[in-house]
């Protein structure tokens, strides 16, 4: 016989996450939060444990970045609460919708300087969309669907909510039946569509400059068919790629520091730029007052602060993407420019020629992307590998180019893979990582293991920080200052300690076969990729210098 | 350096002032002088800022209002 339990704020969380049709969370426990994992026992939802805070918080982001769905990830108090930082920052500068519930000490240690107690409330601001502290129980319902809509409503972003261990305990019961919606707080102005259409019809030379916005407001669609219907020129930023249809002819790469010659080239060359969720981010931009030093602006967003922020709009359109996109999807009389445009791609297209054996990064993406079943899901670290992968991999959706874009946080890769195979167990998720960046969350390793995730990870081995290294090289007159990674672990047998199946190849006669091989493995596979130390990403417009004057070698 | 006056209506929570703050420095603008009271009743709080920057206002006010507690920020443009 069991006798009926009464409703706990633990257990209220869980109802709370199922009724949000939440599936899976990402955690670590400890003493604070011992009773939601307790909870967790009796619930549906599904708990990952990962190795690191850090891991979890990662995980949730590649979760939801895969998906379209809200990541979740738990902590404990005080050292567990702080290790989640490194991702909410992470997911705020990338405009990600993470819910974090963080255990907190009793309310009646609560400003004691308790074992295990920090002011994660207080850390919380500068990293968060919004947070939470629970310190009544009949807020704690209200409070976790808040979080839920506010995580998703307009520019989505990342929730904290803490709640002290006397409330994860207290009795409770619930009393809303309905989700709470909220309306959009800030009124949007008008959108100007009357000026932005003229803008359209004066311009001869626009450049349509797509960001991460598009995938965040489910636009891709309506952004395809505004690029088809006005024959625009198009560029996309590190966030936004694969929004824009690959196969566009009118598509010219990605802009900014690692851009395309041509990409760069047509945006400083422009007398209209159409910005549609993006943000004229410093890593695009290059020096701010000569970048499109022509153009007049029309910017889409739904975030009122970005207008005017960085560049100042000649119209600004905010509100929904899926319904501003077609209100002005305009058929252009641009055939000259397109000509020019289209020119310049061809002109400047990559060259996968490359002297000698040893291994060629760029060539290897390239063969992988190309290899690599439809749907797959790339994740990437940070440095001159994240660079080449954004360059020479192909993504038909921006939820199949998972990277840390706003942030530039090294150790995302592999939690993120982690994060977006759980989310899409049927599809191919590749990590490709540094040698680097893998050391940071190396720990995650042991997640892939116990769930048996088939994450295929590609490390570029250059036995550097290499990006750094390659500025120390251009900027610094070669004085590198510890950046050389020579004694790094033997990374065949650190993946073989957590069964995962690895191979190392140093030549390019190995490339293909190693490639087939890792992709044909049904379980998680590691790929070493040594690569010569001295391998630089071209082209680079250096710091403070504008666009077109990019370097293309050294 | 401009001068400017911020009077801010928000939902009466504890930390709400500490985001408004904590916007107010990460954005650029100096604090000169700040008011804040309750209403006990309608359990609004009313924030008066006093700000100094060389960026233009509109840049804090966005990103204030951008807060989930804020009611509404006008700004006084008698001030400067
Ligand atoms: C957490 C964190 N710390 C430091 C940096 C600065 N940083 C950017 S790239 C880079 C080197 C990355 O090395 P690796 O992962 O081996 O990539 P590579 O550039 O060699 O391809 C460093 C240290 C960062 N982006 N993130
Ligand atoms: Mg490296």
């Amino acid at each position: 016989m069991t006798t009926e339990k009464k409703l706990t704020g633990a257990g209220l969380l869980f109802n709370v996450l199922e009724q949000h049709g939440v599936e899976h969370v990402f955690g670590y426990p400890g003493g604070a939060i011992m009773p939601i994992y307790d909870a967790l026992y009796d619930s549906k939802v599904e708990h990952f444990l990962c190795r690191h805070e850090q891991g979890a918080a990662f995980s949730a982001v590649g979760y939801a970045r895969a998906s379209g769905r809200i990541g979740v990830c738990f902590a404990t108090s005080g050292p567990g609460a702080t290790n989640l930082i490194t991702g909410l920052a992470d997911a705020l500068a990338d405009s990600i919708p993470v819910v974090a519930i963080t255990g907190q000490v009793a309310t009646a240690a609560m400003g004691s300087d308790a074992f295990q107690e920090i002011d994660i409330f207080g850390l919380s601001l500068a990293c968060t969309k919004h947070s939470f502290q629970v310190t009544d129980i009949n807020d704690l319902e209200k409070v976790l669907h808040q979080a839920f809509a506010i995580a998703l409503e307009g520019r989505q972003g990342p929730v904290l909510v803490d709640i002290p261990k006397d409330i994860q305990i207290t009795e409770v019961n619930r009393y809303l039946d309905e989700l709470v919606n909220l309306k959009n707080k800030v009124k949007l102005p008008p959108a100007n569509v009357g000026s932005a259409i003229a803008l359209l019809n004066q311009a001869k030379q626009p450049i349509l400059y797509v960001g991460g916005g598009v995938g965040m407001a489910n636009a891709i669609d309506e952004l395809r068919d505004f690029a088809k219907i006005t024959g625009l020129p198009s560029v996309s930023t590190l966030k936004g790629l694969g929004a824009i249809d690959p196969e566009d002819e009118n598509y010219l790469g990605m802009l900014g520091m690692h851009g395309t010659k041509a990409a760069n080239i047509a945006v400083q060359e422009c007398d209209l730029l159409i910005a549609v969720g993006a943000r004229f981010d410093d890593r695009v931009t290059g020096k701010l007052n000569e970048f499109a030093p022509h153009a007049k602006v029309i910017h889409f967003d739904i975030d009122t602060a970005e207008i005017n922020k960085r560049r100042i709009a000649d119209a600004s359109i905010l509100g929904d993407l899926k319904v501003n996109l077609p209100a002005l999807a305009i058929p252009l009389a641009i055939t000259p420019w397109q000509a020019v445009c289209q020119e310049m791609d061809n002109n400047f297209a990559w060259d996968y020629n490359h002297p000698g054996e040893s291994i060629f990064a760029p060539a290897v993406l390239n063969e992988i992307s190309n290899k690599m079943p439809k749907n797959s899901c790339v994740t990437t670290d940070v440095g001159q590998h994240q660079m080449w992968a954004a360059q020479h991999m192909v993504f038909d959706d921006p939820s199949n180019f998972l990277t840390s874009a706003g942030m530039g946080t090294m150790g995302f890769g592999i939690p993120a893979a982690v994060g977006a195979q759980v989310s899409r167990p049927t599809d191919c998720i590749i990590a490709v990582s540094g040698d680097g960046s893998f050391m940071m969350n190396v720990q995650e390793l042991s997640t892939i293991k116990r769930f048996q995730l088939p994450v295929k990870i590609v490390l570029i081995d250059n036995a550097k920080l290499g990006m750094v290294r390659q500025w120390q090289d251009l900027f610094f007159n070669g004085r590198l200052s510890e950046t050389d990674l020579a004694d790094n672990p033997d990374f065949i047998m650190l993946a073989n300690a957590f069964d995962i199946k690895a191979k190392m190849i140093t030549k390019k006669s190995q490339v293909s076969a190693a490639i087939e091989e890792m992709l044909e493995h049904d379980g998680p596979y590691l790929l070493q990729v040594k690569i010569d130390a001295q391998e630089n990403v071209w082209p680079l417009v250096p710091p403070n210098t504008a666009n077109d004057k990019m370097m293309e070698s050294s | 350096m401009n001068n400017y006056q911020l009077m801010i209506t928000a939902d009466d929570k504890q930390v709400v002032l500490e985001r408004i703050l904590q916007v107010t420095r990460y954005r650029g603008f100096l604090i000169s002088g700040m008011n804040a009271k309750v209403n006990t009743g309608t359990n609004i709080g009313t924030i008066e800022l006093l700000v100094r920057s060389e960026r233009p206002i509109e840049l804090l006010v966005d990103q204030i209002n951008k807060l989930i507690d804020i009611k509404e920020v006008k700004v006084d443009n008698s001030a400067s």
